[in-house]
Formats: C-alpha cells, structure tokens, sequence
C-alpha cells in the first residue's frame, strides 16, 4: 500500500516540476536576457529521463513538447519531436551520463540542446543569426543548479 | 524498493522514437496545411492556458504592489497632468467633430460612402514571453468575446498587428515586426501607396519594392491604406527613419520605425470589422463611451 502512495507521489513531483519549467519558459524577461532563456523544460525532462527512465520515457517526453509547442504558439510537432529525440538519447545512454563528472553532463546538455535548436530552425522559416546558441550555453551554465536541485527533491520524495 | 532494470534500452525504444516521429510529421502537416485542424488546436490551447494564466502572475502581482503602495502626491502629480492633457485632447477632439462633420457632408455630395470610426473593443496583452523570434504575443480575449482570426490590432498610437489564431479564451497576435507579416500603407503626405513588411527586430519594419526616385523623405507618416481590406485605413503604421539608395539595387532600402509601441504596450484595442457592425453613423456617436465595449 505505501509503495503504491510513494509512487503516484512520485509522479506528481516530476508534474510539478515540469509545470514551473514551463512557467519560467513563459515568464516574461528584459528584452537584453530574452535571448538567453535557458531551455528550463528540456533540463528537467534531461534530469527525470536520466535519474528515473522507467518513468520518464519517449512518450512522456513527447506529450510535454506538445504542450510546449501550444504554449509557444509555434506549429505542433516540432518540440514535441525535439522533446522525444533528446529523451530518446538520454535513455540510450543514461548509464553512462550518469557516471560522469558534472561538467561533463554539462557537455552533453550542451550538445543536445544545440541538436534542439537545429531541429527547430529546420523547420521553422527564420534565419540564422547571432544569438543562436546562446540558450544551450546558458543552460549549460545552469544544469549543476538544476541537477542539484532536482536530485535534492528525488531523495526528498523519493522519487525512483 | 523497486528493482531497476539494468539495460532499459530494449528494441522497443526504436519503435517508440519511430512513432514519436511519426505522430510529429502529422500533426506537423495537418497543423500547417489543414485550415480545418484550427478548432482542434484552439481547444488544445485552451487546455494549456490555465498554465499561461499562472506564468503571467507573478509580473501581475508586482503592478498590483505597485499600485498599492502609490503615494498621495504622487497620485495627485498623476491627476493634474491627466486633467491637462484631457483638456488638450478635448480641444481637439472639438475641432475634430468639425472636420469630421464637414468631411462627412462633403464625402456625401461625391457620393462615396467612408466611416470615420471603428468600434473597438478593449484586451490585455498576457505577460508572457512567446518564443522571442516568433513576434507574437498572447491577449486575453478569445473566440467568446467575439475575437476571429485576421483582425486588426492597435495600441493608443497606431497598428501592432493581427489575429493569426483564436482560441476559447485568448488569442495570438502576430505583431508588424514578423518577417512574414506585411501591411499595405500609404504615405499620409502625398498618397503613395507603399507595402510595410516586418524585419524580425523590435520596432523596426521596412518598406519593400519603392523605386529610387519614388516621394518619400524621412519622417514621413506612414498609415494604413485599407487596401487589401484586412486592415481599417488611416491609422498609423510608422514613420520613415531613414532611407538608402543601394547602387545596382532597383528598390531602394527604407527603414521605418513602427508607431505602435510594440514591446511596452499593455492594453490592447481589437477593430470590429465592417461586418459586424453597421456602417452608418450614428449621430449619438460622438460620445466616445460608446465606442468601446470594455
């Protein structure tokens, strides 16, 4: 019975988490850091897929780049694509990344969000210019404070 | 204690990433090429507005503070400066019933008919932040107060954009500054008719396809035209900052800033069209209460 409990506890921490990503994806920033946003829901999504896989999975990932795409107002489809390919490497490999040294996870964040970005000005009709980038870098810079925090609520609630 | 499985990446992973791929293309093309998909991702965005709603909380709390914590003399400071430039605006506003008057009588003797006004109805701007190369933004009025796709946005000094999607409660609008977005103005000095068309920059939009010797000088209004019959003609648009004339080139490059305050405004005023209203006016139509349904 209580195993039950933990894990549907379990479930509603990685929502909730997911839910204040997106709020501070929404939140409104100074035109001069806009283009810095950190991808706050693509880390988190990283951090559940690699700490909990059984629970976090293509699908799962999927569903929150859908959500993603209609909180943007882009067109369906391409985070939710995006989303599922970045989780999709992350199960590949999670035993391995989470072996590794905290910068080097860094270096990963940083590789599968330049893959992100890529997908998405494939297919939206924008041009290059100078910022792109520099939101996988950012979030590079803040993934040893996501991952703390987020493995800090895991061991609080157990989450597994 | 769950036990974990040790190797998670059995072959229906693949299958899993195929299906992602395939559900993604779908959509993808039912969303960008099926006009008819619209209601279906209008009631999916109105699913995840509660989520927009609370993302737009905290900065409303912080005017709410604000507003709270007003003093008396500044409020008083506000009052009088209001009083002033309602005192102005009224001054005008009777020389304007004049014109309007006297425009009317004379459009009636060359028998064309022509409305001055629009009605509008008043929406606020969400305060979140969409993807910042999309330039849209999110209002607060949907399908329920009436709003549909293509209706011309204005702020308090000129044109912001169009309705692209509706949704149950709110609505995007796609601003002048999208790269995709053009707008057919003329010259409020001379008549030239001319095509603005966003730059993807804040507030700045360019006009395209004007040959070199064509009338135009900096600082010159720019409004909208009405052609193309999307937008209400005569509201301001932008007014020219600077112009080049690119040797080898047959347009020349026009660089205009947009009159709307495009990133700072906060109340919005959406243009009932033509259609729903009807032409004539009325001669109680001078109170300007009328004019707008809140």
């Amino acid at each position: 019975m209580k195993l039950i409990n933990k894990t549907s506890q379990g479930g509603s921490i990685i929502v909730m988490s997911l839910l204040v990503a997106m709020i501070l994806m929404l939140m409104p920033l100074p035109d001069s850091v806009r283009l810095v946003r950190p991808e706050w829901v693509v880390l988190v999504l990283i951090y559940w897929t690699m700490a909990a896989p059984q629970r976090v999975g293509v699908g799962y990932a999927w569903l929150v780049g859908l959500v993603m795409d209609l909180l943007m107002g882009g067109p369906l489809g391409v985070l939710a694509f995006s989303y599922a390919l970045i989780c999709y490497i992350v199960m590949l490999t999670h035993l391995q990344i989470r072996q590794y040294p905290i910068w080097q996870q860094a270096m990963s964040v940083f590789s599968l969000i330049l893959l992100m970005q890529m997908i998405f000005l494939l297919l939206t009709p924008l041009s290059l210019d100078l910022s792109f980038g520099l939101p996988a870098l950012s979030s590079t810079l803040l993934w040893p404070v996501t991952y703390a925090v987020l493995r800090s609520l895991r061991r609080t609630f157990h989450v597994s | 204690m769950i036990i974990k499985p040790l190797f998670s990446n059995d072959p229906s992973l693949n299958l899993r990433l195929l299906l992602a791929l395939i559900a993604s293309t779908v959509l993808f093309f039912l969303d960008t090429r099926l006009n008819s998909f619209a209601s279906v991702r209008s009631n999916l965005s109105a699913a995840v507005y509660p989520i927009q709603a609370a993302a737009s909380l905290p900065r409303n709390a912080v005017d709410w503070f604000s507003d709270f914590f007003v003093g008396r003399q500044e409020l008083k400071e506000k009052n009088a400066e209001l009083e002033v430039t309602n005192l102005l605006n009224n001054q005008r506003l009777q020389k304007l019933e004049d014109l309007e008057r006297e425009n009317l009588r004379l459009r009636e003797l060359l028998g064309s008919s022509f409305r001055l006004r629009d009605r509008v109805k008043v929406a606020e701007i969400l305060t979140i932040d969409l993807d910042p190369f999309s330039q849209q933004v999110v209002i607060n009025k949907g399908e329920r107060d009436g709003v549909h796709v293509g209706q011309a946005v204005l702020d308090a000094q000129g044109v912001m954009g169009q309705v692209v999607r509706v949704s149950a409660f709110s609505s995007y609008v796609v601003l002048l500054t999208n790269p995709n977005h053009a707008i057919p103005v003329q010259v409020n000095r001379n008549g030239l008719r001319a095509i603005v068309t966003g730059k993807g920059l804040a507030e700045s939009l360019g006009v395209d396809y004007l040959p070199h010797n064509a009338d135009i000088r900096v600082g010159d209004l720019l409004v909208t035209s009405g052609l193309g019959g999307r937008f209400p003609s005569g509201y301001p648009v932008g007014i020219v900052e600077s112009i080049a004339y690119p040797q080898g080139k047959a347009f020349s490059e026009v660089r205009v800033k947009s009159s709307a305050h495009l990133s700072t405004s906060r109340e919005v005023l959406l243009v009932l069209n033509a259609t729903n209203i009807d032409a004539e006016i009325a001669p109680s139509a001078n109170k300007l209460g009328d004019e707008i349904d809140q």
